[in-house]
């Protein structure tokens, strides 16, 4: 698995197409709400062909997990296990002021530990700023 | 020469791009292009700070809040110019009128203005703010700005020679320079 972090609109998803030029990409979007990731799984099966899976805006996802009451961390693993060479994008949401709303608080912290733990899984972590991606692992 | 200098607020990027400008000797002036438009105390006295931090190095102050292209008619061949800060001057084209102008148009219109300049002047230093990883969810206009200016930052990078985060006064290289990272 590979980890790409930054900020928003720092040009994440075409960083890491630049960089894969010949992958033909999978796009998970966390970002659609009206998808659910775990069932969206159910169709992609190959495990050898992981590599081509590409979660876009991971956070959001998180997000909305919790919104809804679920576990994060554990449907993260499950993830995980069915796609261990998979590409996972999130911004970077922890450089501000700790918000007001205790559930922005929880999904800063949530996502926050998340992350460390895949970075710490990750054979490469990057972070991409102004387009540029900053090799982290 | 281009160079790009990027920084949250307070991290130094001011400072560090001054002392850029500073180490220009093959140059017969040095401009600073302020960007930014007053309208309060606060922002008096944000200007009055940068105003000290720069007296005695020899910089003649051009205020350039719009339309920087018109700005740069002024400066010489042999010039240096410190364009600051971005992330105004994204801030006066989109929303300067009373109404907000699209997305596409001002980066366009900036990406244009600010080559301009560049073929104008022998260095160019433009400070720009890392305004992108509070996660907050800001208004429909704001996200836009957010997104304009992401899209100018990543533009300047690739026309860059050297591109650089200030951290606590520190920099580091994400193009030219000492190169630490740039996968």
């Amino acid at each position: 698995m590979e980890l790409y972090i930054g900020g928003y609109a720092q040009g994440k998803l075409d960083y890491v197409r630049n960089k894969y030029k010949e992958r033909e990409w999978r796009i998970l979007d966390g970002q659609n709400a009206g998808i659910d990731i775990m069932a969206e799984m159910e169709t992609v099966v190959d495990k050898k062909g992981s590599e081509s899976i590409l979660f876009y805006h991971f956070h959001l996802w998180v997000k909305k997990l919790l919104a809804e009451g679920k576990n994060p961390e554990q449907l993260t693993e499950i993830f995980l296990e069915k796609y261990p060479g998979c590409v996972i994008l999130a911004d970077e949401v922890g450089n501000g002021i700790v918000p007001m709303e205790a559930q922005e608080r929880e999904y800063r912290e949530r996502l926050g530990r998340i992350l460390i733990s895949l970075a710490a899984k990750a054979e490469r972590v990057e972070r991409v700023i102004c387009g540029m991606g900053q090799r982290l692992k | 020469m281009f160079y790009l200098v990027i920084g949250g607020s307070g991290s130094g990027k001011s400072a560090y791009a001054e002392e850029l400008m500073m180490g220009f000797s093959d140059v017969e002036k040095k401009y600073y292009l302020a960007t930014m438009q007053v309208f309060d105390e606060e922002g008096k006295k944000k200007i009055e700070r940068h105003r000290k931090l720069r007296q005695g190095k020899g910089f003649e102050t051009i205020e350039g809040p719009r339309a920087i292209s018109l700005s740069a008619e002024k400066m010489g061949q042999g010039s240096a110019v410190l364009l600051e800060c971005m992330s105004n001057l994204v801030a006066n084209e989109m929303f300067g009128d009373g109404r907000i102008c699209s997305g596409e148009v001002v980066t366009e219109k900036i990406l244009a203005d600010v080559m301009e300049l560049k073929k104008r002047v022998k260095h160019l230093v433009i400070v720009s703010n890392n305004v992108f990883e509070d996660g907050i969810t800001y208004d429909v206009a704001t996200m836009e700005y957010i997104r304009v200016l992401g899209r100018i930052n990543q533009a300047l990078l690739l026309e860059a020679d050297t591109a650089v985060e200030v951290v606590v006064g520190l920099p580091v290289f994400l193009k030219g320079g000492k190169k630490v990272c740039g996968c």
